[in-house]
């Protein structure tokens, strides 16, 4: 249904709108162009359209693993970066949820004196800047022995995740209303059935594309990891940011680039498949 | 089959006062209509009596168990909600026997359960579509469906046929009469309506702002409201102000009608005197009568087809009358008006 629509819309574009998309497509893809020229390259001097020498004429030629050679060894710690970061991510993800349901569901339908202040204050680490946040966690977690573990970590991802999960979810339960949930109730439903059955398959695009966001933001983060990893704990933002803080980018770090945006991109294919066939295709949402 | 007993019921929300003192008593396997205007608390004495909120004072029996303390989930009451509530993500199947597999019921007595219901409320073709694919009667149907798969000891209804076109209604009430009829279920709905009320229910909750103003059988609300709102709202259109004069006539503004004595009505008080238009006799001014005669002069008239309505102005006040439409008198026309004692409602004020 959806799928069919965009294919309509699409042969509908007049000619300067493909162009339009063209460019906006470029805008987008183009950074990536070099980016991926540099990750097979050995040598890229300026003002070359293209390297000198390739990272395949070399491969051979060189004791150490080069450009894709490094990044996909052990050296890189690539993997442990990326199993860091996904695991983080989806702690943060179902953590922020858990926390954030109970709270829109709250914010959504209830009336309660400070309701307006708890909502500006719930907006302050939005405005406060991540460096404040960072070391002011900093000091705490070290004093806890906090500093340095997965735990701190997770804490400090939820800081900036939490606002936004619970303003998306909060308008999600307002389109929501409470009929459903009563009914479920009225018909015999436990609370965890009713949770299971009723309100999570009905704010699931809502939940989607606040978990999506969330896992993105998570894998995003650079500074409040930067300052509680310590450097015992290394994910993809701060791996990179290693390889390209001498101001060059190389051919591997161009490769841990490429890498650092993979599960983005894996996750956003997954979940525009998932939300189309699931909950749109069955007529769900009007 | 469960009688539902509401005990002195009250129910503040913070300073406002949506339920005032309410007590109903409703037999086992009774239907009755709950009406009022937007806004009087039926939905709230509904949600009350399922548990979906607390009263703040007062008690709610299901036969002699006092319920008050008893979860939703096991008052085993059903509820068809005004706008359906039906599961946006659930067949028209899975939607029905929703209630039945939270309670963990096998298999295959669900599909047997299943099978009966939607023969019951004729659904078979569509027992594979989604909610967003039915039309407005179809959708009412599986909520009435669903709930009723749980075998609910009490049935309530929210405005049930508030969604639908007119012709619909119609046959969806008969559809409910008939099923309720059936099944014997205690049953509670919720209505604005006032013809509906009288055609569904077996006896008719009046309430206005939180109180409740009446509770009887349609015939008594309609030939003897206990208050002008009730009247009004019951469709009366001959209300008229006067005073008493002995116990046995009253004096308006278009002469003294004699009446039957009723308790309270004194020589002298005020009241309201309700004539049911179709309960008056018209004739040509020419034709002798009693001393219940009032005379008047034809100011407009409505044809319906079989019944015919004449505005007769008599005196200060215009009198509406009902009759059938075998003759038919001429607007202009002088007419004397036939209005027995029996056909007299009183009612203080
Ligand atoms: N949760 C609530 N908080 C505050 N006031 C409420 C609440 N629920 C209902 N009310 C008020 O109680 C009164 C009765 O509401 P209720 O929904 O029972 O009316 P109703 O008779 O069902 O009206 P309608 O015919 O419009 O559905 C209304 O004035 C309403 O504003
Ligand atoms: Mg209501």
């Amino acid at each position: 249904m959806a799928r069919r629509s965009t294919e309509s819309l699409a042969s509908r574009l007049s000619p300067f709108q493909k162009f339009y998309l063209i460019i906006v497509a470029g805008f987008v893809l183009g950074p990536f162009i070099p980016l991926i020229i540099q990750s097979l390259a050995f040598r890229w001097a300026w003002p070359d359209m293209l390297p000198g020498t390739w990272w395949l004429e070399q491969r051979g030629k060189s004791m150490m693993p080069l450009a894709w050679d490094y990044v996909l060894s052990p050296y890189s710690r690539i993997w442990e970066a990326t199993l860091n970061t996904v695991g983080i991510g989806l702690a943060v993800t179902v953590i922020c949820l858990a926390i954030s349901l109970p709270a829109a569901r709250v914010l959504a339908r209830e009336r309660f004196r400070g309701k307006s202040a708890f909502e500006f204050f719930l907006s302050m680490p939005l405005i406060v800047p991540e460096a404040a946040i960072g070391i002011a966690l900093l000091m705490m977690f070290i004093r806890l022995d906090l500093a340095g573990s997965y735990f701190g970590i997770i804490i400090a991802h939820l800081i900036p995740t939490i606002p936004y999960m619970v303003r998306m979810l909060t308008a999600v339960y307002q389109g929501l209303g409470r009929d459903f949930e009563e009914q479920a109730i009225i018909l015999g439903a436990s609370r965890w059935q009713v949770l299971r059955l009723v309100t999570l398959p009905m704010l699931l695009p809502g939940v989607v594309a606040g978990a999506l966001f969330t896992f993105l933001v998570s894998t995003n983060i650079f500074l409040l990891t930067f300052f509680l990893g310590q450097g015992k704990i290394i994910t993809l933002p701060t791996l990179l940011f290693s390889k390209i803080a001498g101001g060059t980018l190389d051919a591997s770090a161009a490769g841990i680039t490429l890498i650092v945006t993979l599960p983005g991109i894996i996750l956003l294919i997954i979940s525009e498949r998932f939300i189309k066939e699931e909950a749109f295709g069955k007529g769900f949402g009007n | 089959m469960t009688q539902v007993q509401l005990r002195s019921i009250s129910k503040r929300f913070g300073g406002f006062t949506a339920i005032e003192n309410i007590d109903l008593d409703i037999r086992s396997g009774e239907l009755v209509a709950l009406l009022g205007p937007s806004g009087c608390g039926k939905t709230t004495t509904l949600r009350m009596i399922a548990g979906l909120e607390n009263p703040t004072t007062g008690e709610i029996h299901f036969d002699d168990r006092d319920v008050s303390d008893l979860r939703v989930q096991d008052r085993n009451v059903g509820m068809v909600f005004q706008r359906y509530a039906l599961f946006p993500h659930m067949t028209v199947e899975k939607n029905i026997a929703f209630g039945l597999s939270v309670r963990g019921t096998p298999r295959s007595e669900i599909s047997d359960r299943l099978d009966e219901i939607i023969d019951v409320v004729q659904l078979g073709p569509f027992r594979q579509r989604f909610p967003a694919q039915l039309s407005g009667g179809q959708m009412q149907r599986v909520a009435i469906a669903r709930t009723l798969i749980t075998k609910p000891s009490v049935l309530m209804m929210d405005e049930p046929l508030a969604n639908l076109d007119t012709k619909l209604r119609g046959e969806m009430r008969r559809f409910i009469r008939t099923l309720q009829q059936r099944l014997g279920i205690t049953t509670i709905f919720v209505t604005h309506d006032q013809v509906e009320a009288m055609e569904l229910a077996d006896r008719i909750a009046v309430i206005f702002n939180g109180h409740l103003a009446q509770f009887g059988p349609p015939e008594d609300l309609y030939r003897q409201p206990v208050s002008v709102d009730v009247a009004d709202f019951m469709g009366a259109s001959n209300i008229f102000p006067g005073t008493m004069t002995g116990t046995d006539a009253v004096k308006t503004g278009f002469g003294t009608l004699s009446v039957v004595a009723q308790p309270g009505m004194a020589d002298g008080s005020r009241v309201h005197a309700m004539l049911r238009n179709e309960g008056i006799d018209i004739h040509p001014a020419n034709v002798e009568g009693g001393d219940d005669m009032v005379a008047g002069r034809i100011a407009a008239r409505d044809f319906f087809g079989a019944t015919v309505n004449y505005v007769v102005e008599c005196g200060a006040e215009r009198i509406i009358v009902n009759e059938q439409s075998r003759r038919l008198l001429d607007v202009g026309m002088e007419v004397r008006l036939d209005i027995p004692a029996e056909r007299v409602w009183l009612m203080a004020g």
